[in-house]
């Protein structure tokens, strides 16, 4: 009767780091009646009071060996820049609580085996933030395959165009850089695992890698500012690409099979679908034309009404973290797996090996 | 006295180094870039350069060490939340820290007007340092919110630390490259929406607002005082608009939009969100009461209470204030003459008890 009454018990979850991405996390967790935001921790004791005074926390620290102490978490949200994540992700597990953790998990793939192992040891889990995965238009796509709407997959196509060398932007900041300049790609470490995982629900395994790391713009600061590869698994052909170098920003997903295609872009979602269509091999392009135009409508209404009230791309985080949450009540497994982010661990390795580089 | 002051590469900060050496103060310029700034005291002699980024606790130690009074200017003025708390709230925190272990005492800040609750002054009533502050900043921008942060931090700590603090609310300071105010309404290129006529503007010209900052540091009559800074008689909406428009080429084009029909527009768009749409839109800043109101309500202001504490009267005149911005260029303005200076009265505190704080 215990555990069945625990079930239904909130979980108590901390969040350590309150930057931007905090915000995402706050909004679901001081609003969801699973869950009590039980603290927040944050070295400016400021930012640890604005997340108070806007989400709810119970407590504010500034030290998170205090915080596991005396708040005693089951979750532990760990929003810090990457770097620091290993020392955070495991003073958590070790205090026996799950941790939600954004992307990367950790720098290397290495470390992130060890935290997962720890985490297995405690009888822990590790979730890391898959969070476009669950926007809508990448479930609506996913529905197409599994519905054979598209037929057998043989094209995926994943490409990011962010502007992230804009002057005064907080990648540009040389007089304090952006703590993923330290990253192994740099800052296009901050987006690769959102590229990988989303490559890897429409490629199940990969063969050969071949990644283009450049570099073509003139600061000092930047490691790799461009990043073209081609990512081979059985008769499935992955692109994957990020620039800073073209705009607008976007973030595409194209899907292509032996039936037809599908994409969508992310940051001004739809979604448009060439498949078969009533009417046979004559009439098809006409009704694809018109179904795509109806749908391309009803996109930019949602579009609008998103705006106004500032529904944001991060659209499929709340969705992530409602059925983290529910798994983590149950016990069953976390929407992302061990195998979901080992294997996009793995490919970003492969992307960053130089036996790989072209 | 030895002075820090911060944000010194910015807007105000040129012109407050400069008056600070002008009035015989060793100053040390915290400045983000390594570049050399653009101004005409660079390379005085009494001037010291340290480079260190207040978002971060690094090289902050140097720039306190043996200073007897931080003037703090520093603050974000654009991006979202995160980064104006970043660049206005953790690094005064961080700033403090620094002050706190360097054994400084004593600190200038620079609040604004923005922590003003302007709901909740009266139209045409008179805003002063005893009118309300904001409490609910969710409702203003992001400025709002963190100077209302930083000021309550800056006020908590001195005051838990037993420091010497001044805090000084500058209304809008304009000069040279900044005559424009988003208090005058919009700007679309030479197009001006002017949300209003007759609501005063509290300007303070940028040369008269680094005096009172520079007096607010020696003065120990500033001791744990809150002072508006704001020059003589603010002009209306209309008046300083058609004193920048006649002085401007081209001329702008001013579009008059009634205070009335904005107060309006943005009850009906806070309506239309809380009922019909859950409180949930982003709704532009000029059709948000909260911050509608802060920009264009009818108020009127007074500088009684700095001009009697610092013994501070504006130099400049208006007129004399936008000749000087439109025909001097940014180096003319900050020329600071670098031979030795003769003996200030001023430069020492006004009272032993300053330099007991200081030290």
């Amino acid at each position: 009767m215990a555990v069945v009454h625990q079930k239904f018990l909130p979980l108590r979850a901390a969040v350590i780091g309150t930057g931007k991405i905090s915000e995402e996390h706050l909004r679901f967790l001081g609003t969801d009646p699973r869950v009590t935001l039980a603290a927040v921790c944050d070295l400016s004791p400021s930012l640890a009071r604005y997340a108070v005074d806007r989400f709810g926390a119970e407590r504010t620290f500034t030290d998170s060996r205090q915080m596991l102490a005396e708040a005693k978490p089951d979750v532990v949200h760990v929003l810090t820049p990457p770097g620091t994540h290993a020392r955070l992700v495991s003073d958590a597990l070790n205090a026996g609580a799950h941790v939600v953790v954004e992307k990367p998990v950790a720098p290397t793939h290495r470390e992130f085996l060890e935290l997962w192992s720890l985490a297995e040891s405690r009888g822990r889990k590790i979730v890391e933030d898959h969070n476009y995965r669950f926007n809508e238009p990448v479930l609506e796509i996913e529905r197409m395959v599994r519905n054979g709407e598209l037929g057998e997959i043989r094209e995926v196509d994943v490409r990011m165009a962010l502007a992230i060398r804009k002057a005064g932007g907080r990648y540009m900041d040389t007089s304090l850089p952006h703590p993923s300049h330290r990253l192994p790609a740099g800052v296009i470490h901050e987006f690769i695992t959102h590229l990988c995982y989303l490559t890897l629900r429409f490629l199940p395994t990969f063969e050969r890698v071949a990644a283009a790391w450049s570099k073509h713009g003139d600061d000092t600061i930047f490691k790799y500012d461009y990043l073209d590869a081609l990512v081979i698994g059985g008769p499935v052909h992955a692109r994957i690409r990020f620039t800073s170098h073209s705009a607008p920003d976007c973030f595409t997903v194209r899907v292509g099979g032996t039936r037809g295609w599908a994409e969508t872009d992310l940051f001004q979602p739809h979604v448009r679908a060439v498949v078969p269509r009533t009417g046979g091999q004559q009439l098809s392009p006409l009704v694809n034309q018109f179904a795509n135009g109806v749908t391309l409508m009803g996109s930019s209404i949602r579009g609008f009404r998103n705006k106004v009230l500032q529904k944001t791309p991060y659209e499929g985080l709340r969705t992530f973290l409602d059925q983290t949450y529910d798994a983590l009540r149950t016990g069953t497994e976390p929407p992302v797996t061990f195998e979901d982010m080992d294997r996009a661990g793995r490919l970003i390795e492969a992307l960053l090996d130089d036996a790989n580089r072209v | 006295m030895k002075l820090l002051v911060t944000g010194a590469n910015g807007f105000l900060g040129r012109y407050v180094v400069a008056e600070a050496l002008r009035r015989g103060h060793a100053v040390t310029v915290l400045v983000r870039s390594t570049e050399t700034p653009k101004v005409g005291w660079a390379g005085h002699p009494n001037v010291k350069m340290v480079q260190a980024d207040l978002r971060s606790r690094r090289g902050l130690a140097e720039a306190v060490a043996d200073v007897d009074c931080v003037l703090h200017l520093a603050a974000a003025k654009s991006g979202d939340m995160y980064a104006q708390y970043a660049g206005t709230v953790v690094a005064t925190e961080n700033l403090l820290a620094a002050m706190t272990d360097a054994g400084v005492r004593r600190i200038v800040a620079i609040s604004s007007f923005s922590v003003y609750d302007y709901l909740k002054i009266r139209s045409f009533s008179v805003l002063s340092e005893d009118s309300p502050i904001e409490t609910d900043a969710f409702n203003r921008d992001e400025y709002a919110h963190t100077k209302v942060v930083q000021e309550r931090l800056v006020r908590e700590h001195a005051t838990r630390l037993h420091w010497g603090f001044t805090i000084l609310r500058p209304g809008v300071i304009f000069g040279k490259d900044n005559l424009f105010t988003a208090r005058l309404g919009i700007q679309a290129g030479r197009i001006w929406i002017r949300t209003g006529a007759w609501a005063k503007l509290p300007l303070t010209y940028v040369e008269n607002c680094a005096e009172a900052i520079v007096l607010a540091a020696e003065s120990e009559a500033a001791l744990s005082q809150t002072l508006n800074v704001v020059d003589d008689n603010p002009p209306t909406q209309r008046r300083y608009a058609g004193m920048l428009r006649k002085r401007l080429s081209p001329r702008p084009m001013i579009v008059p939009v009634s205070w009335t029909i904005m107060r309006l527009i943005a009850g009906m768009g806070v309506t239309i969100n809380r009922v019909l749409l859950g409180n949930r839109a982003k709704i532009p800043g000029l059709f948000v009461p909260a911050r509608l109101y802060a920009r264009c309500r009818p108020l009127n202001f007074t500088n009684q209470k700095i001009k009697q504490v610092l013994n501070w009267r504006p130099k400049y005149s208006l007129n004399e204030a936008l000749d000087r911005s439109l025909r001097m260029d940014a180096m003319e303005l900050t020329k600071v003459d670098s031979s030795p200076q003769k003996e200030d009265p001023a430069a020492k505190p006004r009272h032993p008890k300053i330099a007991e704080v200081a030290a």
